[in-house]
């Protein structure tokens, strides 16, 4: 079980690297560049592995609604949306705000589909109030810094 | 490698690819006056929203994928994810190009590794199909998935690792991100309890 738990971790550690890897590409290009790299790198690795392992016939795949095929559109967007975000904000308050925001696609899918738990409503708004109260923080801590600032140059 | 990181022709870029210059930058050691940052503030709300929207994007394209790995597996659907993905960002890439006017630029040189995003990226696709389907079960395992990036988001945050801007948090921001995953454990439990 240990291990298990390690290899979940890891697996974060993983989606942490990959973004801030394209960050750093996105820092030196931009966003659609670092997506097209990360896109492109990933699909030749995924050869390799399908090639190397034991998988089942890709001509099943033919069978799917079309939409399903679109996962990689939403992708290419995705990664030109983290890797401005991941340069603005920083990597712990990113990941935070896509944790967030799958969470809130789930609340808003079950909205649709069924009801909602109210617990997942709480969930919500406790998400909610910590975006703010880092804006605040934020805010404050400029603020901090502007008034040491101040002091200095009073004192010279 | 020195030599790499000097910037060309940055200042003609930089605003066109930040419109905000991330804030809280740590001043280098010393705290003289000129080092430190008075930047206008990161967290507006149109970067939160992003970052929002960005988890909401996420989201379906992971149901999307489930959807595909149906028809034949994780990996082949991840595959699939990939090849589209590369030329629908191919096309972005191109129009957006086109826009700036010239289809060649002059990039700032990244390091090597900078361009190996894509590994870790497709990796995790292994790592989850070995956990999700295992004793630990799939809501403990986005738990611990979802640890590992903040925990691992806050230590390349503190040290600025891979070249990313250090940013130390004050204790309010520590405290207000601690609110923000107590709302997702929330959220995610209740989910999978529901």
């Amino acid at each position: 079980m240990l291990t298990l738990i390690l290899l979940a971790l890891l697996n974060g550690v993983c989606i942490g690297l990959c973004r801030i890897l394209n960050g750093r590409l996105g820092q030196a290009s931009d966003a659609y560049y670092a997506s097209l790299w990360n896109h492109g790198v990933g699909f030749v690795f995924l050869s390799l592995l399908l090639v190397l392992m034991p998988s089942p016939p890709v001509a099943g795949l033919l069978d799917a609604p079309l939409y399903a095929w679109l996962g990689g559109v939403v992708g290419a967007v995705f990664v030109v949306l983290n890797t401005q975000v991941i340069l603005r904000l920083g990597t712990t308050l990113c990941s935070l705000l896509v944790i967030s925001g799958q969470l809130l696609s789930g609340v808003l899918f079950d909205l649709v589909v069924k009801a909602v738990n109210p617990l997942q409503l709480l969930g919500v708004v406790v998400i909610f109030a910590g975006v703010l109260a880092f804006r605040r923080m934020e805010a404050k801590s400029v603020e901090r810094q502007e008034f040491k600032l101040e002091q200095r140059e009073t004192k010279h | 490698m020195t030599k790499q990181l000097i910037p060309r022709q940055l200042p003609q870029l930089m605003p066109q690819l930040m419109p905000q210059e991330p804030t809280q930058l740590v001043p280098q050691e010393s705290t003289s006056q000129a080092q430190i940052d008075l930047k206008p503030q990161a967290s507006t709300p149109l970067n939160l929203m992003l970052g929002l929207l960005g988890g909401v994007a996420l989201a379906v394209m992971i149901a999307l994928n489930s959807e595909l790995a149906k028809y034949g597996s994780p990996l082949l659907a991840s595959w699939v994810a990939h090849g589209v993905g590369t030329l629908v960002a191919l096309l972005l890439l191109g129009v957006v190009r086109l826009r700036q006017g010239g289809l060649t630029r002059c990039n700032e040189a990244a390091p090597w590794w900078a361009y190996l995003g894509g590994l870790p990226g497709a990796f995790t696709v292994v790592l989850g199909a070995m956990t999700v389907n295992s004793a630990l079960g799939l809501s403990a395992s986005i738990a611990f998935i979802m640890a590992g990036q903040i925990l691992f988001g806050l230590v390349c945050d503190r040290l600025g690792s891979f070249g990313m801007a250090r940013r130390r948090l004050s204790w309010g921001q520590g405290a207000a991100l601690a609110v923000m995953a107590l709302g997702a454990l929330i959220a995610l439990l209740a989910q999978e309890g529901a």
